[in-house]
């Protein structure tokens, strides 16, 4: 104990004497374990948003959609399909979309091929509640406008067709007839395809189709507690004719892949933070290697005051492990302060785990021991009398 | 040898000679005996041998042929570690360019010759203070090496080399790198040592200083040419 509490107090000592250089030396550690801390703090952080948005956003989202047939057409939902589906005990909401053969543009000179891969959906007034959508800038389609040639943008589109105000002066060409441009959306994180849609109301669509248009998407909300029951019986209940002939799928699966993804990226990143704390490891050695030339004269000393070939040791180890120690968390505290600025930025929970902290640290201390030993080997066996030869 | 007297240090024809090539005889055959609380100087030209003679009598090198005997044990059958403790208890060592840790305040320099013994750090301090006490340097315990003089220096390494209560004090041209009058108090320094009980061997170049030693050895070439100890 008293030994360990000696090596610690000359390691201390020996960092001291020459701290511009232990600095330096100390730095390739630094640089590596905040390296590995912020990747894997970023990466955490991420995760950690996206773990949030699903909180948020609810798994409880399920899509129906037409499959194929058995001789590969494409096939219809029945115009039922919403009607039967809300039908459902746990279905707390379903609200439906269709896809329509029109086109959008900026105003009557843009050219009709032109769409901008915008396109034009039929939605009922609740499909913002049933896909956890909000409101940007103005209004969603509502009863009240029924009737009215309005649309609403998606967030992409607007940005495409370069609409800022929903003040009703923003107008759009759908099919070669003026739409006022009455609201844009946020980003819909569940239901990524709509942000690139511009939205009119079922009784318009109709008009621009002449006839009624079937549903080609139904988002349907359920109790949190039921969706693998109720996502057994949708098929059947949106086309009891043809149940094989739809497709169901729940989008939160994707965000929860993601969440539970490690990407290539991070290991990549990870490992380069290695690389540098190796690099950072030999930096020390070699500071070391010089500090043992250099400290020849204190060594014989040592050795003549008594000092034992493991005592000289355990010293340059001991000094070795304090620099790298010392840089290590120099680079937890840069690493950390990283991942939090990074998730400022991004709007993210910072979130770095205690793995990584403790990680780095470990790996930094290993480091820095492996890094002493080759000096302090040096430092052992150099003979008294012949250290104790070489000018201080 | 005074016979009722076990020696301090004994060397029985002891020589070292370092590995070449080409191969240098740094001492040849010598054989003499460091009673307790002795005084001795040992004296030569450049190259007669005389560290060689006081690295072998610290242990800081082994004998390449015959014996040195310190505290009744052949050096050559122990170990490092073993040698090590020897160092650390029986003997106490005074360099001409004092070895000082610059970072260290004075008191910390004798502390450092007590890290290496069986003593509790909290008596560390005191037991160092003593020794800057016996020395003289009672005000001057925190000052660091740089703010002291040489003479000044030169009394903390000896404060450094009594500390622990050696045997044997070993001193290599201790005024080597002073003034005069700075030496003759250092060598009044050392030469008072033995009153403590402790044996002093220094080398030197300075007739002076060994003129004030009771006991001479003249080396030259590597053996004792003249030793006005010596009893047969």
């Amino acid at each position: 104990m008293r030994r360990l509490r000696d090596a610690a107090r000359l390691a201390a000592l020996g960092v001291r004497s020459r701290p511009g250089r232990a600095a330096l030396s100390a730095l390739g550690v630094t640089v590596g374990v905040a390296a590995i801390v912020a990747v894997v703090g970023i990466s955490d952080s991420s995760r950690a948003d996206l773990i949030a948005q699903l909180d948020r956003l609810g798994t409880n989202l399920l899509t129906v959609t037409p499959g194929r047939s058995p001789s590969d057409e494409p096939v219809h939902l029945p115009d039922t399909a919403p009607a039967m589906i809300r039908r459902i005990t746990p279905v707390q909401r379903a609200s439906s979309i269709a896809q329509l053969d029109a086109s959008v543009r900026r105003n009557a000179h843009v050219s009709v091929a032109d769409t901008g891969a915008i396109s034009v959906v039929a939605a009922q007034p609740d499909l913002l509640s049933a896909v956890g959508g909000s409101i940007d800038r103005g209004r969603f389609l509502d009863s009240s406008i029924d009737g009215f040639p309005t649309v609403v943008l998606g967030s992409d589109a607007a940005t495409q067709l370069g609409i800022a105000v929903t003040d009703g002066r923003a107008q759009l060409v759908l099919d070669g007839q003026f739409f006022v441009v009455v609201g844009v959306l946020r980003p819909l994180a569940l239901a990524p395809e709509l942000d690139r849609s511009a939205f009119i109301g079922f009784p318009e669509a109709a008009t621009l189709s002449d006839g009624p248009v079937p549903p080609t998407t139904v988002y349907v909300r359920t109790d949190p507690d039921n969706v693998p029951a109720v996502q057994a019986v949708l098929a059947s209940t949106a086309n009891p004719a043809h149940p094989t002939q739809v497709s169901v799928a729940r989008p939160s699966d994707a965000l929860a892949a993601r969440a539970a993804a490690d990407s290539t990226l991070t290991a990549l990143f990870v490992g380069l933070g290695a690389v540098s704390l190796v690099v950072g490891g030999m930096g020390i050695a070699n500071v070391m290697v010089i500090a043992v030339l250099e400290r020849r004269g204190e060594i014989g000393l040592r050795r003549a005051l008594g000092a034992r070939r493991g005592d000289i040791a355990t010293q340059f180890v001991a000094e070795s492990l304090v620099l790298a120690v010392a840089g290590g968390a120099a680079g937890l505290c840069v690493g950390t302060l990283v991942t939090a600025a990074w998730s400022r930025y991004r709007h993210w929970p910072t979130s770095l785990s205690l793995v990584a902290l403790a990680g780095g640290m470990i790996a930094a201390a290993v480091m820095g021991t492996l890094a002493g030993f080759y000096p302090a080997l040096r430092a052992a066996r150099l003979a008294p009398a012949e250290a104790l030869r070489s000018p201080t | 040898m005074t016979g009722t007297d076990v020696p301090v240090i004994e060397l029985v024809d002891a020589s070292r000679a370092h590995v070449g090539p080409p191969v240098v005889h740094a001492l040849k055959s010598v054989s003499l005996s460091i009673a307790r609380a002795e005084q001795v100087a040992i004296v030569g030209p450049s190259g007669s041998g005389k560290s060689t003679l006081l690295n072998l009598l610290g242990t800081l090198e082994r004998p390449t042929d015959g014996r040195v005997v310190i505290d009744g044990r052949d050096v050559a059958a122990l170990s490092d570690r073993q040698l090590s403790a020897i160092r650390a208890q029986h003997i106490g060592f005074v360099f001409q360019q004092f070895f000082l840790l610059d970072s260290l305040s004075a008191l910390d320099n004798v502390v450092t010759a007590l890290l290496y013994r069986d003593i509790e750090p909290r008596q560390r301090r005191e037991v160092a203070a003593a020794a800057l006490d016996r020395v003289g340097l009672r005000t001057r315990l925190h000052h660091r090496p740089g703010e002291l003089s040489g003479g000044e220096q030169q009394r903390v390494a000896i404060a450094r080399a009594i500390v622990g209560h050696p045997a044997a004090v070993l001193a290599d041209e201790p005024t080597g790198n002073l003034d005069t009058d700075t030496g003759h108090a250092i060598a009044e320094l050392l030469t008072g040592l033995h009153s403590d009980g402790a044996s002093v061997v220094i080398v030197t170049h300075d007739l002076d200083l060994a003129a004030r030693m009771p006991r001479q050895i003249s080396l030259r070439d590597g053996t004792v040419h003249s030793d006005t100890g010596a009893r047969v």
